[in-house]
């Protein structure tokens, strides 16, 4: 009899570590369970459909449960796994027992709740399955006003979004600029300029202390900037991760809050691996554990896990975390940490910064993009950046966290080549202007020993 | 979750809670287009003290405080950043 594998989880993690793991070893039984009806979506195209840029939700649908039954796996959707059993080798889903060799748990993120009275009223979004995203979405069209309460990412793309619509946004944070746990205020200046813009009233500094309501349905957020009036709160604070079943079975869990793994994916106990949101993984530069990563950094783990779990050997190494959004009309972006972040940390850097152009400068739609760099003094190797523009920022940021990982120093990306093609390229790469221009500083600091 | 974990975990949201709020305020000083962060009262000991003194620290000292604390990641080999000669000014 061939082993069998469950997969708990349908998220980007839980989808990819399924597939995978079959492709690698097709004798391998691999049973997936979802609480969710639907798998294989993009929940990260949510806001973009709420702010109409994509027009309906059926879009962001990538693959069906039936082609994932085709290719030899077997879906239990709408199935919550309530119980693990180690010793038995079994899992308990409406009150059957199934027994497996090898487990991977994807089972995600939860979002973390306002900790303020009025928390529970109706009126209350939180942007996470496709289907309440699209009863939401009808909701939507009676409304006026909303509140967007958290400046993470999320919240920047939501307020973006909703203000697109037409309806007036409070985006409201308790942090002097947006996105102010990963952003540096240079770059964030940009976005809140592109938010307002798009009708979005910024509520930076403030507090909220209380949802209000007329009897079970939200009327008003009460902050320490007044009472705003509202059709509705989108709750955008931190993921947390979802653990319950991880702690149930005495996983070692971290000091985020994450599934403790090592880099083949493998938690504290053996035949069980873990995946996506739920865990955590090293920052390259710190090795500190960090979490709540993007989707492309769940797939990845996922990736990992079934190779291992299909009795390959695959290393995943700790990471760089490459970013980028969209907020509003502009493009934001970086890797590993920014001047904020470093400051915090205590790590210490240079700084290397210019401005150049995404494609020839006649060229129509060049847009001007902005690099920020961070050195280690001594060497000057490359440990974190920012950037901020038009086009061109996803691929820059990409590049430099892989260059980063490599070691690359300024002197590196002040020599590296670049393409030339006026639609696409001009003469002069923004990374290697922002490199030279910070070795150009950095020779009037000290004197030359050569 | 081990008493241990739990407390290594509030050790960690704290502390990052505190350097943050202090990182942005130095950061973000004169910036245009940001405002004071929210502030709650409590929190004194780790603001007049913990952040002071964390910041006195050289780097490496730190991280090998959360290396002993387990704080860093175990299991993990990062991959070789390959450091070059030492840095030297160019030539003017």
């Amino acid at each position: 009899m061939s082993e069998r594998l469950i997969v708990i989880g349908g998220g980007g993690a839980g989808t990819a570590a399924a597939t995978i793991a079959k492709r690698v070893n097709p004798d391998l039984r691999v049973t997936l369970f979802t609480e969710f009806p639907d798998i294989a979506y993009s929940p990260c195209g949510i806001p973009f459909v709420h702010g109409r840029e994509i027009p309906k939700f059926e879009d962001l649908f990538l693959s069906t449960v039936e082609r994932y039954v085709e290719d030899g796996l077997d879906m239990r959707m709408e199935t919550t796994v309530t119980e693990i059993d180690l010793d038995r080798g079994t899992v308990t889903a409406r009150n059957t027992h199934e027994g497996f060799d090898k487990l991977i748990l994807c089972t995600g993120f939860v979002w973390e709740k306002p900790n303020v009275p009025g928390a529970n009223l109706e009126g209350l979004h939180y942007v996470k399955d496709i289907r309440a995203a699209m009863e939401f979405d009808k909701l939507l069209d009676g409304m006026k006003r909303v509140v967007v309460h958290g400046a993470t990412p999320l919240g920047v793309e939501m307020a973006g979004n909703l203000g697109h619509r037409g309806l007036q946004v409070e985006f409201v944070d308790e942090g002097p600029w947006v996105l102010s746990e990963v952003l540096d205020p240079d770059v964030a200046e940009p976005v809140h300029e592109s938010l307002e813009k798009r009708g979005v009233t910024l509520r930076l500094g403030t507090k909220v202390n209380e949802f209000l309501g007329d009897g079970t349905r939200l009327r008003a957020v009460s902050t320490t900037a007044g009472d705003l009036e509202c059709d509705a709160v989108i709750v955008c604070l931190h993921k947390l991760s979802n653990t319950a079943l991880a702690e149930s079975i005495g996983l070692e869990i971290g000091s985020t809050g994450g599934v403790v793994v090592d880099d083949h994916m493998r938690t504290s106990k053996p035949d069980v691996w873990a995946a996506g949101d739920v865990i955590e993984v090293p920052h390259g530069l710190s090795m500190l554990p960090i979490r709540a990563l993007t989707g492309s950094h769940a797939y990845a783990q996922g990736r990992t896990a079934a190779f291992n779990a299909a009795g390959r050997d695959h290393v995943y190494d700790p990471v760089w975390v490459p970013w980028g959004l969209v907020a509003g009309d502009y493009t934001i972006g970086g890797f590993s940490i920014g001047e904020t972040l470093a400051t915090a940390m205590g790590i210490p850097y240079v700084l290397a910064k210019g401005v150049g152009v995404s494609r020839a400068r006649y060229f129509p739609g060049a847009t001007r993009t902005h690099v920020k760099l961070l050195a280690e003094p001594d060497t000057l190797r490359v440990i974190g950046g920012q950037i901020h523009g038009g086009e061109g920022v996803k691929e820059r940021a990409d590049f430099l966290a892989f260059a980063a990982k490599r070691g690359a120093t300024l002197e590196d990306l002040a020599w590296m080549e670049n393409i030339y093609s006026p639609p696409i390229g001009a003469l002069f790469e923004p990374v290697a202007i922002a490199a030279q221009n910070g070795l150009a500083e950095l020779r009037t600091r000290q004197p030359a020993t050569v | 979750m081990s008493s241990a974990a739990h407390m290594k975990r509030r050790l960690r949201e704290r502390s990052e809670h505190y350097l943050m709020q202090a990182a942005m305020r130095d950061v973000g000083k004169d910036a245009p287009s940001t405002v004071k962060a929210y502030r709650d009262r409590d929190g004194l000991l780790w603001r007049l003290l913990f952040v002071p003194v964390y910041r006195r620290l050289p780097w490496a000292l730190k991280q090998r405080a959360m290396r002993s604390l387990r704080m860093t990641a175990s299991g993990w080999r990062a991959p070789e950043r390959r450091p070059r000669e030492p840095w030297r000014p160019p030539p003017l």
